[in-house]
């Protein structure tokens, strides 16, 4: 009985050190990902891209197409994300300024008034 | 008996359970799923994170912010990376603000240009030219996209290489910031009779750097064309690249560097005029001084 006490413990010690190598020390390193998956900061810095186009282009449908690649949520719910994390990072206030505009149009844009892109 | 066992069964315990662990740690649930960085993203996407880089580049003029963004892709040579990239857009027929967009960058980002850079708002930009010629795009000033080079007269004194060729001033090329709406659709190349060697010009300009084919597509009015493939192949070698891609030197204006030593040939896709003995020459500068000329070529249809 002391035996198997003592095996099953070794084995949840070699899971425990498996777990922390595999986790903390050498964790997978992922290739080919979508833009979903970035990290928030680099999503932030993608949607402050889409606004500085925007700023200049003034294609809202553009714009939200380009955040689409960041998932399936709404395109002004992608803002929002990234107006919160440029609010903690801080990014400068001009940055937060183009973002809250973004924000502001795609609240009242509607999609479906959008012609459809060939 | 059971001393004479010993501890192995410890230590397979202790193995069995790091197999489980790193199983369970790499395969099953493994950790920084949303966690990446942009230069672990799918080459497709890597590539709509460069455009949007390049797209915001064209709305703010911001070279350090641009060069910034495209470091966390990590390409081996940014500048090249963002030239294919904008040639393959255009051979795919993507869009064509967004070619020149990533070709912008590209070449600010090749001469090193100054953070001063005119944002392009919309319907801001003209490009008014006089007769295509040989220029290189002077970096951009702090008023502008001013490209410009002044019309000189230069002397050329061909090397023995060069004893053949003629030399023509180099003209004015200018890329004005005007409140002028932005044409919504630029001339691209139509089916039509095929396209003919207007001029070929031997070209001594000491402001440019770099020994180049520059090519000028031309419809029969005279009005440039974008998206115009060009071959150009030499022994062992082949490359294809299109106009319009710096739209600041001309929408119907491309050009080729040319290795010194090397022949070249330069055709138009889907056939025409070939064009052989494209080489690099030497010119001379009044001050002795030698540099490469390049080679402008202007097609256009009858």
């Amino acid at each position: 009985m002391r035996r198997w006490i003592g095996f099953i413990l070794a084995v949840l010690v070699g899971i425990a050190a498996g777990l922390f190598y595999g986790w903390m020390v050498n964790p997978v390193k992922y290739v080919d990902i979508t833009p979903a998956t970035l990290r928030v900061d680099y999503q932030s810095n993608y949607v402050l891209m889409v606004a500085e186009s925007y700023q200049a282009e003034g294609d809202l449908a553009l714009a939200a197409r380009r955040l689409a690649v960041l998932g399936d949520r709404p395109p002004v719910e992608i803002v929002r994300q990234a107006m919160i994390f440029a609010a903690q990072a801080p990014y400068a206030d001009s940055d937060q300024e183009l973002l809250s505009r973004l924000a502001i149009a795609l609240q009242t844009w509607n999609p479906a008034l959008e012609a459809p892109v060939p | 008996m059971r001393d004479e066992r010993g501890h192995w069964y410890l230590l397979t315990g202790l193995v069995l359970g790091v197999v489980l662990g790193l199983t369970y740690a790499w395969l099953i649930s493994p950790r920084e799923y949303t966690d990446n960085s942009p230069a672990s993203l799918r080459a497709n996407f890597k590539d709509q994170y460069r455009a949007m880089i390049a797209a915001a580049y064209v709305a703010n003029g911001n070279l350090p912010r641009a060069r910034d963004r495209l470091d966390l892709l990590k390409d081996e040579d940014v500048a090249r990376a963002l030239a294919e990239q904008a040639q393959r857009s255009l051979a795919e027929g993507d869009s064509l603000s967004e070619a020149q967009a990533l070709g912008l960058l590209s070449v600010a980002l090749g001469q090193g240009a100054p953070t001063a850079f005119s944002p392009v708002t919309p319907n801001t930009i003209l490009v008014t030219e006089s007769p295509p010629s040989a220029t290189l795009p002077a970096p951009a000033t702090a008023t502008g996209i001013s490209l410009v080079m002044t019309p000189t007269v230069q002397t050329h004194e061909p090397s023995a290489s060069s004893t053949t060729l003629n030399q023509t001033p180099a003209v004015t090329r200018t890329l004005l910031s005007t409140g002028t709406p932005l044409p919504t659709r630029t001339p691209t190349i139509t089916p039509g009779s095929p396209f003919l060697l207007q001029n070929q010009t031997f070209v001594c300009d000491q402001d440019l750097s770099d020994p180049l084919i520059q090519v000028v597509i031309q419809d029969s009015t005279g009005q440039e064309l974008s998206r115009v493939e060009v071959v150009v192949t030499w022994e062992g070698g082949e490359d294809h690249f299109f106009t319009g891609l710096k739209p600041e030197l001309g929408q119907g204006y491309a050009d080729f560097t040319m290795t010194p030593g090397v022949v070249y040939t330069l055709q138009l896709a889907g056939g025409g005029q070939v064009i052989p003995d494209l080489y690099p020459a030497e010119c001379a500068a009044e001050s002795g001084d030698r540099y490469w000329g390049s080679w402008l070529l202007v097609f256009a249809r009858p």
